[in-house]
């Protein structure tokens, strides 16, 4: 391996053995990358950073996490290391699907029986904070269930604040009816796959054209007024070239899709193959393929991490979509926070996406016009929330770049036997 | 102004009189009709106000 300048010193698995084994976060020239050695099974490298900016800028003081935990992974539930409360819970409520994708991060298995509806009523009763909670139906593909409705009624009576359907789209794309169930069931807003704007991305990665159905779902959700915000999974060689057309595509569809939520593709669950460096997408390098790509009317500069979450796994954009147009939301950014009591960073994530993926309940032509014209506050906020548009990304962590001091600091959790774990602890599986 | 209430400038013993206000924050600006102070133009922003439709307007144009 080349000469490396150590950055940081952490702890990772092997991916092969998943034994705990120190790691470095090394910096070659502009490059960034984690590396570490297993006793067994020899030397291992991930990129996390190409340089196409500068990483010392992206990062955040607030990052320094010390990785050393005697609990990290094993102990996930949360343990006592952990350094964030939890912003959004998913809970997996099927294994079944209806599309056998190359990709799948849940490695879906047909054969497995559904957990029973009374035992998904008592995880929703333990794990809902009444008003607050922000719960994600997934799987499997949800809406696999016949009860899916019921599921998401009994979370609202719960008292959840949001509830998010993380579906492939297909069910909701068939049957309008079905939406509007789950619609007066209280469903909040739907997550939806969508890979790119030509059938050829789909065929590859879902095996099948899907672009017509999830127009219809699009369409469907639209109907009764669930927001769609698109969740492309990107590979190199496959839909990277797409970035563009999928953001105009979404921005015209405003403000039935609230946004666009890329999650490049992580080597955990079913892979059709096991990475290299070549094949890592990372946060740089998207910030400049989504400049590049919209003629630079959406800037790098638009695109910020998320303090919720360590700043190599997510960031975000908030901006404004009317008559097919893309603007920034924030023209000044606030330089500090001058209130006494501040709000954990978890909720004020929540509470963002609740903000922006949730439609407005009321939604008329409002007065005025988006640039320019001043308008009345009552209008002034109806159209901001009309017309909010996101753009945000998620990297998730596998067997191959996983590093602890991101883990600790993680507010996506997944939960199963009375147990939050962290997202991309849950699904760590070895690479064979 | 609520009901009967009247509102009076501590300076200027003028009663405030509703006026379009201009708000601008973060670079966005929008107005409402508030009671301001004919004389010296001291606006009145109620409790209700700030917590109600203000706050809302800080939360939407805010970074999370």
């Amino acid at each position: 391996m080349t000469e490396e300048q150590i950055l940081y010193k952490t702890q990772s698995v092997c991916p092969v053995c998943l034994k705990k084994i120190p790691a470095r976060r090394v910096r070659i020239k502009n490059e960034v990358f984690i590396r570490k050695t297993c006793s067994l099974h020899g030397d291992f490298e991930s990129i996390i950073w190409r340089g196409f900016s500068e990483f010392n800028d992206w990062i955040r003081e607030t990052d320094n996490i010390p990785a050393e935990s005697n609990n990290c992974p094993d102990g996930c539930g949360l343990c006592d290391d952990h350094l964030q409360e939890t912003c959004c819970l998913l809970l997996n409520i099927t294994e079944r699907c209806n599309l056998n994708c190359s990709f799948c991060l849940a490695d879906q298995c047909n054969d497995k029986e559904d957990i029973p509806f009374e035992e998904i009523c008592t995880s929703l009763d333990k794990i809902i904070v009444k008003g607050k909670s922000l719960i994600q139906l997934s799987g499997g593909e949800p809406t696999m269930r016949k009860d899916l409705a019921e599921i998401i009624r009994y979370a609202k009576n719960a008292g959840a604040k949001y509830i998010q359907l993380n579906s492939n789209g297909v069910c909701l794309g068939e049957d309008a009816d079905y939406v509007k169930t789950l619609a007066d069931a209280g469903l909040s807003f739907v997550f939806m796959q969508f890979d790119g704007t030509e059938d050829k991305i789909f065929e590859r990665l879902r095996n099948k054209p899907l672009l017509k159905i999830k127009q219809q779902a699009i369409n469907n959700c639209a109907k009764h007024n669930i927001g769609v915000t698109l969740v492309p999974t990107l590979v190199r060689g496959v839909n990277l070239h797409n970035i563009g057309d999928i953001i105009r595509f979404a921005v015209s569809q405003s403000p039935k899709v609230r946004g666009v939520h890329f999650q490049p593709a992580s080597y955990f669950g079913r892979i059709p193959r096991l990475p290299e460096n070549k094949d890592r997408i990372t946060p740089d390098e998207l910030v400049f393929e989504i400049e590049k790509q919209s003629g630079g009317i959406i800037k790098a500069s638009d695109l910020t991490p998320s303090s919720c979450y360590h700043s190599l796994c997510s960031f975000h954009g908030d901006f404004r979509a009317v008559e097919n147009k893309i603007e920034a939301l924030y023209k000044q950014r606030k330089t500090e926070n001058n209130g006494c009591c501040s709000v954990p960073e978890s909720e004020k994530n929540r509470e963002f996406i609740g903000r922006r993926w949730q439609r407005p309940l009321l939604e008329h032509k409002a007065a005025g016009s988006c640039c320019g014209s001043k308008l009345d506050i009552d209008s002034f906020l109806r159209i901001i929330k009309q017309q909010s548009f996101t753009i945000t990304a998620k990297f998730f962590q596998d067997a191959g770049n996983i590093d602890f001091s991101r883990l600790r600091k993680c507010s996506f959790h997944v939960y199963e036997n009375e147990k939050y774990i962290p997202f991309c602890s849950y699904f760590l599986s070895a690479w064979k | 102004m609520n009901g009967k209430k009247r509102l009076i400038c501590c300076k200027c013993q003028k009663e405030l009189e509703m006026k379009k206000v201009d708000f601008s924050y973060l670079g966005h600006t929008f107005f409402t009709d508030l009671p301001s102070c004919p004389e010296c133009g001291l606006v009145y922003i109620s409790e209700e106000l700030v917590k109600g439709r203000i706050s809302e307007v800080e939360m939407q144009l805010e970074d999370k």
